[in-house]
């Protein structure tokens, strides 16, 4: 009897309902006038990254004169729910990388001068193959080989750090919806980027959000790119799945 | 510099006890200085999560609770200590610690190993908020 | 030419006679005002879009002078009856002298 009931009270322990905080996107927070403006497809700047991100997918790079379109096809079929996975291993350096890793990478290997992590065009291209997976859910498949990745950025998201000592939950779950200065509190999802964001009056990647957040508790950020940011990245994403992807967004 | 923190030990300042602690500087705190750094868009200001009715100031935070009538809460010493490391009171306070960098990480360079206030900053901030006796009017 | 500035235009393809069309203009740009400073203290020189026009079959539709107040990304949405068949003729000038020019054909049924 006791052998039969442990699995049975093991499998009911998992069933149970984690007690998880309401998912709500940015977009929820925003005023309405920039809500409109990622709505409006004419009015949301983030389509002149999707407009030139197309432009690049069919452009020839590197020696052998060859476009991302050559090889991949059409990238409205063939993205399509590739941003709503990503991060994941690199099958070939073992690496997790995320959209914009990936892009270098593939580049890197077609010979083309060689993108820096917030370019123009790399931000470009992951704003066209984000916007691929539009209203469909954030998903990673998180293996077993992720776990340890996953891991690693739950704790960077856990630990208190800089001048100010915060931690990301602190701000982005203990006190979402509550007004730091005028501005409200969101909970931190990344499921709208690469966002427009008005503060810049530009557009910004994922990790330019994160190293933002970093200096304003005046801890010293992690680099754009580095496995850190794509671990944080990949428990943010895994934290926020089930989110529907909006980018490009529009953000304060 | 710890020479002088040292100093300023011996002579007494800074002392804490289980609820406070003692005056950091040998000079009184200046309330209207305290009130003009904490109106200070540039520094760390307690209004980013604090409010407090009576200064005119449009956007004030709502993280931890209103300010006012403190000063018939906490003496300066109970001020004192929140200011300079609430984490005395509770390790896992969001408030950020204004005049310590224990067990600080990840410093940013320009902060590294700085405080957010200096002692005298301290004083002027508890006297400014030792004059919010009144409770709000709703 | 200030780098990746593209304009962007909407109106219909076709209209009747007579009908009020609402065209939709967008550029993006920066708009500098050249009154802030940067984290050293000097002054951003100013760069924006400081003129948008809008001809039709060589017309003057719209003639807009920009000042350094207006918020990056300029957005200009405004009606026009259109007579005939034709070309609008969309052109924004920068500061830096850059003039950007995109048109569009209208058949009118």
């Amino acid at each position: 009897m006791r052998r039969r009931c442990l699995p049975a009270l093991l499998a009911l322990a998992f069933c149970q309902p984690v007690v998880a905080e309401e998912l709500r996107s940015g977009y929820t927070y925003m005023e309405p006038a920039t809500q409109a403006m990622q709505d409006d497809d004419f009015l949301n700047p983030g389509f002149f990254l999707v407009d030139e991100g197309l432009r690049l997918w069919r452009q020839p790079m590197g020696p052998a004169g060859q476009s991302c379109a050559d090889c991949h096809g059409p990238v409205e079929r063939e993205m399509k729910g590739v941003a709503a996975r990503y991060p994941v291993l690199d099958a070939e350096t073992g690496k997790l990388v995320n959209l914009e890793r990936k892009i270098q990478l593939e580049t890197a290997r077609m010979g083309a001068e060689p993108l820096a992590y917030e370019s123009p065009q790399v931000l470009s291209l992951t704003t066209l193959i984000s916007y691929q997976s539009r209203d469909m859910p954030m998903q990673p498949e998180i293996t077993p080989q992720l776990q340890p990745f996953l891991e690693r950025g739950r704790k960077i998201y856990e630990q208190r750090r800089g001048q100010l000592n915060l931690s990301c939950p602190q701000c982005h779950v203990d006190h979402a919806g509550d007004k730091l200065r005028g501005d409200v509190i969101s909970q931190g999802q990344v499921n709208a980027f690469p966002i427009y964001r008005l503060l810049w009056g530009e557009p910004g990647s994922r990790h330019r959000m994160f190293e933002w957040c970093m200096q304003s508790i005046r801890a010293r950020p992690f680099e754009r790119g580095s496995d850190e940011f794509i671990e944080l990245e990949l428990y943010l994403v895994q934290r926020g799945a089930g989110l529907v992807i909006e980018a490009p967004g529009v953000r304060r | 510099m710890p020479a002088l923190v040292l100093g300023i030990w011996l002579q007494g300042f800074g002392t804490a006890n289980a609820d406070g602690l003692a005056p950091l500087t040998g000079q009184p705190g200046d309330p209207s200085r305290g009130e003009a750094l904490l109106l200070d868009m540039q520094r760390v200001s307690c209004l980013i999560c604090h409010r407090i009715s009576s200064l005119d100031e449009r956007d004030q935070g709502q993280i931890g609770p209103a300010l006012d009538g403190v000063a018939s809460r906490l003496d300066n010493m109970e001020l004192r200590q929140r200011i300079v490391d609430a984490r005395v009171f509770n390790p896992d306070t969001i408030m950020p610690p204004y005049y310590s960098v224990t067990g600080l990480v990840d410093v940013a360079d320009l902060y590294r190993g700085r405080t957010i206030y200096d002692a005298q900053e301290v004083e002027d901030v508890v006297a400014y908020l030792l004059t919010l006796t009144e409770e709000a009017n709703r | 030419m200030a780098k990746g500035v593209k304009p962007r235009v909407k109106l219909p393809k076709t209209a009747a006679v007579g009908d009020t069309i609402t065209i939709r203009t967008l550029i993006n740009h920066k708009m500098e005002s050249g009154q802030r400073k940067d984290s050293d203290g000097n002054i951003v020189p100013r760069s924006i879009v400081n003129r948008f026009t809008a001809e039709f079959n060589g017309q003057s539709v719209i003639d807009v002078q920009m000042e350094p107040a207006i918020s990056s990304n300029p957005y200009f949405q405004f009606e026009a009856k259109v007579p005939e068949s034709g070309e609008f003729v969309f052109t924004w000038h920068d500061d830096d002298g850059d003039v950007y020019v995109l048109s569009k054909r209208i058949e009118i049924s």
